[in-house]
């Protein structure tokens, strides 16, 4: 599903953020990326996300070359994979409805299939009951699983998330991890970005380890 | 080893995969069209919540567009635009006071079979009195008189109208048998079209300056709208949308501003079209021929 063949990053004339990265992730698999923060596990997802250009090396896709895109494509590109952020980064001038729609909203998706699959993405994070509520009346918790619901409304074969727990306390980070597994028994590949070890651990998949832009583990899954 | 063999591998996106194969280019029609009825209201939506900032930039705008139109529009009723002008550029010839009636017409014919001219007038010496009467109001004081002072004279029109040509043209005519004089008033007529030419001028020049000022207050706006809803455009980018669809909310906008704005400015101008009617009496029309009094 994705493989990353010797991919450097480089920021302007500061040393590189990463060097020479070598993974593959199968299909289907479910994986964590750690490190300390600046690590490089973002720069590594925004490679990922096409985002950003590697320096060096080659990040292919589902079979696709990220860097062979051209400009127009990758809109395309990035609607097969959901994206979960830190900071969640739900619009706060619509309902929550309206928010896990957006991803189907920008496909064109029909209004009447839209709603189905909004309904039944807010049922899979526990919060159809929240569907007309304004992202500001939520907790933290449910922000973010509002997010996992609009990462995973168009049934994306590839799901990221950039520290999904950062803010949260333990128990609701293990509901979110949960939620990821979830997602990952349904054939979703999951990489999530985190740096809390003591979950990652206890969850037992397989990890790969940053440190200063390099890969310095590449752990099984137990 | 072109381009074209590397782009035929599959390294394509899947955009045209399983599931968007499936939708089909009428159904994506259909969300596209969708899509900009949603984006037309959701704009308009926009506008209307804050009432008095849209109100505000579509004045702007309307100001912008009212100066210059509003000075084209004064030219424009001051008929220095139009044709009239032209026809304006008449020479009076007038004849010798001795010749009588018949000869005058001869003279006005003659006249008529000059190249350059494109139509010639006979006013005889009755008539120029009569007008003269009427014109000036001095009917007491001629009818006082024995004889008619009057000369006859023939309104010429050129076939050119540029002032060089009627100088000449002028010049030729008073060498003609019978001719006493031949006037042209050209010295206004020129001041009048500069005058014209510099409005015009003027005003064109407005419409660009003001154009511009029209862009910049709609391309200011918009800025700000863009500023103001960064983060959602970051988050739609990231989760797929195309620039046309990143930008659609904002042009929509920017015509509802447009036409706000040039509604306005058509109200505006009938306003002040409705005002100068009822104050200034309308502009008195231009004519060529001056009758002259002799002796």
């Amino acid at each position: 599903m994705i493989v990353f063949e010797h991919v450097g990053k480089r920021y302007g004339g500061r040393s590189e953020a990463l060097a020479d990265i070598n993974f593959r992730v199968g299909r289907g698999e479910m994986l964590f990326l750690t490190g300390h923060s600046g690590a490089g596990k973002s720069s590594l997802l925004r490679l990922i996300m096409r985002l950003e250009k590697p320096s060096r090396g080659r990040v292919l896709v589902a079979g696709h070359d990220l860097d062979r895109f051209h400009l127009s494509q990758i809109p395309y590109y990035r609607r097969q994979i959901g994206v979960v952020f830190q900071d969640h980064q739900l619009l706060f001038d619509r309902s929550v409805f309206a928010n896990v729609a957006l991803p189907l909203e920008i496909q064109g998706v029909e209004p009447r299939e839209s709603a189905r699959r909004v309904r039944a993405a807010l049922d899979k994070v526990g919060l159809l009951y929240r569907e007309t509520a304004l992202p500001i009346e939520l907790s933290s918790g449910e922000r973010q699983r509002i997010g996992i619901a609009r990462a995973v409304v168009n049934k994306p074969s590839l799901l990221l998330a950039d520290e999904p727990t950062g803010n949260l306390d333990p128990q609701l980070s293990a509901d979110i991890m949960r939620l990821f597994e979830d997602f990952n028994r349904i054939g979703t590949t999951v990489m999530v970005a985190s740096h809390d070890l003591a979950l990652i651990t206890r969850l037992r998949h397989r990890v790969l380890r940053l440190r200063e832009g390099r890969l310095v583990g590449d752990e099984e899954a137990a | 080893m072109t381009r074209r063999t590397t782009s035929s591998e599959s390294q394509r996106p899947a955009r045209r995969g399983a599931r968007a194969s499936q939708v089909g280019l009428e159904s994506r029609t259909r969300a596209w069209l969708r899509h900009h009825r949603a984006m037309w209201l959701d704009s308009a939506q926009r506008l209307a919540k804050r009432p008095l900032s849209s109100l505000l930039t579509m004045l702007a705008i309307a100001i912008a567009l009212v100066l210059p139109s509003g000075l084209w529009l004064a030219l424009d009723s001051a008929r220095l635009l139009d044709a009239e002008l032209d026809e304006s550029a008449t020479v009076t010839v007038y004849l010798d006071t001795r010749l009588d009636e018949r000869a005058a017409m001869d003279v006005a014919a003659r006249l008529r079979d000059q190249t350059p001219v494109a139509g010639a007038r006979l006013v005889t010496a009755a008539e120029g009195l009569a007008e003269f009467q009427q014109g000036v109001g001095l009917e007491d004081a001629l009818a006082s008189l024995e004889d008619n002072p009057l000369p006859a004279a023939v309104v010429v029109t050129p076939a050119d109208t540029d002032p060089d040509a009627v100088r000449v043209l002028a010049s030729n005519l008073e060498a003609v048998d019978g001719v006493d004089e031949a006037r042209v008033d050209l010295a206004w007529l020129e001041r009048l079209r500069r005058l014209a030419e510099l409005g015009q001028r003027l005003a064109l020049a407005l419409a660009g300056l003001f154009g511009l000022g029209v862009l910049l207050v709609v391309g200011n706006t918009i800025r700000l709208a863009v500023e103001s809803r960064r983060q959602e455009i970051e988050v739609v980018t990231l989760i797929g949308a195309t620039h046309a669809f990143v930008r659609r909310p904002f042009l929509y906008s920017g015509a509802w501003y447009g036409l706000g704005g040039g509604v306005l400015a058509i109200v505006l101008l009938v306003l002040g079209g409705i005002g100068c009617q009822r104050r200034s009496p309308p502009w008195p029309r231009v004519t060529g021929h001056t009758s002259r009094c002799r002796d």
